[in-house]
């Protein structure tokens, strides 16, 4: 029996681990670009910019690409030197954007060769309305932290609202920063409790037990590519647990388009050749989409016109989180020396409790004192010319800090893909999303409280910052699980096409506020676990 | 790469005011960041919004520490956009990029010091405003009294064709249509001058180049042609290359001919592919102050020049009688300037106009529908002046130039 796994994700490469270490032979197909590895390993950030030959060229890019204008309201750009993110200049780009503004991976190990490596599990609040319960869960994110190192704390306030979550690792080194809003935390505990606030340490798949080679070393460098590969990237620690099985071949360069549909089944692939060019079919028995939500909605699109051109080619949903950045200056912070080495992801984590109508309970939140970054752009925020800005901004840099809040979602009509139905661009999909209204109170009361919250932890909030939909890059519920031919059944099984399961985010019929990566390894393992092969 | 000065100078800074500026952080200047820094402002024009009004009547301000500063609070508050914010934040930037440069720019008081330091900052801040604003007003003054001769430009959407832009006048125009938002099609006559040009461009630059050599007769039409470009696409055309043999006489066949192909013959050869059609349009014909009057050892460029204004304006009145009125046709004649084709000595610095203003004049009066233009008016004047003195007074002036 021939199985293809689509995608080398984190979904793609639980998937393919889960169904070897079934005894099954599988495929994984993947268009495989990869990195080079990232220089001087053990240099910190601001150290690198006395060791590399062209730290601008590294830095900011060739032609500055990565300078903010004044006046773009960004306080930061990806770093140039990174490329494995995907997006409308990509050749293999074919989606087209309706006010959402994605981004895609085509490297071996998808959107998590640069993802913030927050390690949370969906409890059974979280859960409401997918057909799925908690203890099915909870088995595989046993599986998932069994092979995936997370660094956290074995007990703390957050503890009671992160069920399923089994760190094991010490928690991350926090900053004296992070050390100092911790402190206010304890004294001001009750009052914050009354607002439904809780602070904790965060739970990230880092390596940080010293004895092993590949831990943490603090170089504060973990958005330009972590050089220890301390965190967790599945195109690394879990493709290399694939390739140990005999039964496993990873198949790079080929790009999948669609599924050929038979006789309520698919009977082959139809894909690119991304080295030719050409567009090939090759026969396989059963086929796994772990694509990510939005290549495997389009996938699923262009089977479905194949298979029932009758009827409309759209998806039931598309889903993404909103982020929302308040910044805040920690006043005992001022004048204080920066640390010499951190984490730079964040390390602290806030929850936001409460009820809030169809919405989970726990809302996430992401405390992250800053740490190395290049400066510019939030030095010309500031509301005095460059040379004040730039003299008050390294006074204040100790004290400054910002909270990323994670909104929920849910599938809502009119968010949603849909295929191109004629003409040049017949294979494309159009990305249509528009922020739910009702999301907007939960957002403002929510906002309410971490703003109270900071103030009564001595730091003083100040403006906010909402990305644009589509930056989320929570991809979800484009082939949920539900009853209809466009979604698929609970153990993640088409139900339009018997021998296909929809193995990543695709798949979940709502999208909860926690990071999603734990919960994507989760149900990829629970699918191949329980496909009926 | 900056061979021939800032290509944008309403976005670029020199490297005396990169010192200023460095000064004014408290940072090093370093020439390897200077060269980031201008490649980069050298882009600004197609990347960013473009100033206009008052915000760029400041961008002309030279920057010296008291206007940098000054200019650094008031964009603040007032241009959140203007190229000198741009300036500035790509400075920081570059220099925190760089391991003495970030030092630089963090080192900062710690503890109690710190408190004090802000307290301090803020007090010195109110005062600078108070200047700042004072400066501010009195160059507001100055931009309102000025308005009555300034004429803006905005040349965004518009397909501007001028030929020899890898030097002197056309290179010039060209520079100047760009940075007003025009798209350009600029010829030149070899591959090599248009490689030399392309390498000296920001690749954003929306300039199309191409290689004609005009001495052929039928070059230019063919050469737009074989590249798809249609006579209806271009708003104006701005025929601005030229040739001049000097030292060689007029008796001089070879030299004769090429100077009138070049000069002359060329611009009928392209008038005739682009006034056909019925697309509004303007045809600015590049002559000189010459024509008025006859001189030696040229090569006939004094003549080929006065064929060129008479043609010009007989062309105009033909256009006239048979109904074409929407192609405007101007003749420019300017007089002495900083061209690149002549040397400057002490007197003639004092008395030339800028190239890059003869071009910001061609433009302006282009788009404004201008039939002459004899850039600097003073020179056209005295050219006057002595020509109604006579061929006598004029061979007395004229035959004694070496």
């Amino acid at each position: 029996m021939k199985i293809v796994v689509i995608g080398a994700g984190v979904s793609g490469a639980h998937a393919a681990l889960t169904l070897l270490e079934r005894g099954f032979n599988v495929e994984l197909w993947d268009v495989g670009r990869h990195e080079d590895s990232f220089p001087e390993p053990g240099v910190t950030f601001h150290e690198l910019k006395n060791r590399l030959d062209d730290p601008v060229d590294y830095f900011l890019g060739r032609d500055l690409d990565a300078l903010v204008p004044p006046g773009r309201g960004e306080l930061l750009r990806y770093p140039p030197s990174r490329h494995f993110l995907a997006s409308d200049k990509d050749p293999l780009w074919n989606f087209l954007s309706d006010g959402f503004a994605p981004l895609g991976s085509y490297h071996r190990g998808g959107l998590a060769n640069g993802w913030g490596a927050n390690a949370l599990s969906f409890d059974e609040d979280d859960l409401a309305g997918w057909p799925v319960s908690f203890s099915e869960m909870d088995s595989a994110y046993r599986t998932v932290y069994a092979r995936i190192p997370v660094a956290g704390p074995v007990h703390d306030d957050l503890s009671s609202q992160l069920a399923g979550s089994y760190p094991s690792q010490p928690p991350i080194r926090l900053s004296s920063a992070d050390e100092r809003l911790t402190r206010a935390y304890e004294r001001k505990k009750s009052r914050l409790h009354g607002l439904g606030i809780r602070l904790g340490l965060a739970r990230l798949a880092v390596v940080t037990d010293p004895q092993r080679k590949d831990a943490c070393d603090y170089c504060d460098r973990c958005l330009w590519g972590c050089p220890k590969d301390s965190i967790y990237n599945p195109g690394r620690s879990t493709l290399q647990a694939c390739e140990s099985f005999e039964g496993f071949r990873y198949v790079p360069g080929r790009r999948v388009l669609s599924l050929v549909p038979g006789e309520g089944k698919i009977t082959g692939i139809r894909f690119v050749d991304t080295g030719s060019g050409q567009t090939h079919v090759e026969t396989c028995d059963v086929a796994f989409l772990a694509a990510g939500a939005l290549e495997t909605g389009a996938i699923f699109l262009r089977s479905l016109r194949a298979a029932r051109p009758d009827i409309s080619p759209e998806t039931e949903g598309l889903m993404d989180t909103t982020v929302l950045k308040l910044p805040y200056v920690a006043l005992s912070g001022i004048g204080r020396p920066p640390d010499s080495r951190s984490f730079q992801y964040n390390r602290l984590i806030m929850g936001i409790l409460g009820e809030h109508g169809p919405w989970p309970r726990y809302l996430h939140a992401e405390v992250l004192h800053l740490p190395s970054l290049l400066y510019h752009p939030l030095i010309e925020s500031m509301p005095f010319g460059s040379r004040l800005s730039k003299k008050l901004f390294f006074v204040l840099k100790s004290a400054l800090g910002v909270v990323s809040l994670f909104f929920p979602d849910k599938i809502t009509p009119g968010n949603r893909q849909v295929l191109v139905n004629a003409g040049e661009q017949r294979e494309a999909v159009r990305l249509c999303y528009q922020e739910a209204n009702e999301k907007s109170a939960y957002i403002t009361q929510s906002v309410a409280r971490v703003r109270a919250a900071l103030w009564r932890l001595g730091c003083m909030p100040k403006g906010i910052i909402q990305s644009a939909p589509g930056a989320g890059i929570h991809y979800a519920g484009t082939v949920p699980m539900g009853e209809g031919i466009k979604r698929c059944d609970a153990t993640g099984r088409s139900n339009l096409f018997a021998n296909v399961y929809i193995a990543d985010g695709a798949a979940f019929p709502s999208l909860p506020s926690k990071s999603i990566s734990m919960s994507l390894a989760a149900h990829a393992t629970r699918i191949a676990r329980s496909a009926r092969l | 790469m900056m061979m021939q000065g800032p290509l944008f100078p309403t976005w670029q800074i020199d490297e005396d005011e990169y010192r200023t500026v460095c000064a004014y952080l408290g940072i090093s200047p370093k020439a390897h960041l200077y060269e980031k820094l201008s490649a980069y402002l050298a882009s600004a024009p197609f990347r960013f919004k473009r100033p206009r009004g008052f915000a760029l009547f400041l961008a002309g301000v030279r920057l010296t520490r008291f206007r940098l500063a000054r200019m650094d609070q008031a964009t603040r508050l007032f241009f959140p956009e203007h190229p000198v914010r741009h300036v500035l934040n790509c400075v920081i930037g570059l220099h925190e990029c760089d391991g003495e440069g970030y030092r630089e720019l963090a080192s900062a008081p710690a503890g109690w010091r710190a408190a004090l330091a802000i307290a301090g900052w803020l007090t010195g801040y109110g005062f600078a405003l108070m200047v700042t604003l004072a400066w501010l007003g009195w160059n507001f003054l100055a931009y309102v009294a000025g308005t009555p001769f300034r004429r803006e430009q905005n040349l965004a959407g518009k397909r501007i064709l001028i030929t020899g832009v890898n030097r002197g006048l056309g290179r010039d125009l060209m520079l100047h249509a760009l940075e007003q938002g025009a798209e350009v099609i600029g010829t030149v006559r070899s591959q090599e001058a248009l490689d030399n040009l392309a390498a000296e461009l920001p690749r954003e630059a929306p300039a199309w180049l191409l290689v004609a050599d005009i001495s052929q007769p039928g070059a230019l039409p063919r050469v737009l042609t074989e590249n798809r470009t249609q006579a209806e696409a271009i708003d104006l055309a701005i025929l601005c290359a030229g040739v001049k043999h000097g030292g060689t006489s007029v008796l001089a066949m070879p030299a004769l001919r090429e100077t009138f192909e070049v000069n002359y013959f060329s611009t009928v050869d392209f008038a005739n592919w682009f006034c056909a059609g019925n697309s509004r349009k303007s045809l600015v014909l590049v002559s000189s102050i010459g024509r008025w009057h006859g001189m030696h050892l040229t090569g006939g460029y004094n003549a080929s020049k006065a064929a060129l204004s008479i043609w010009g304006e007989s062309l105009e009145m033909e256009l006239r009688a048979v109904g074409k009125q929407h192609i405007d046709i101007m003749i420019v004649e300017p007089g002495i300037f900083e061209s690149g084709m002549m040397k400057r000595s002490g007197v003639a610095k004092l008395l030339l106009t800028s190239r890059r203003d003869v071009a910001k004049q061609i433009l302006s009066g282009a788009m404004a529908g201008k039939k002459s233009l004899r850039p600097p008016f003073w020179f056209a004047v005295l050219t006057w002046a002595v020509c109604l003195g006579g061929r006598n007074l004029r061979y007395r002036l004229f035959a004694r130039i070496k």
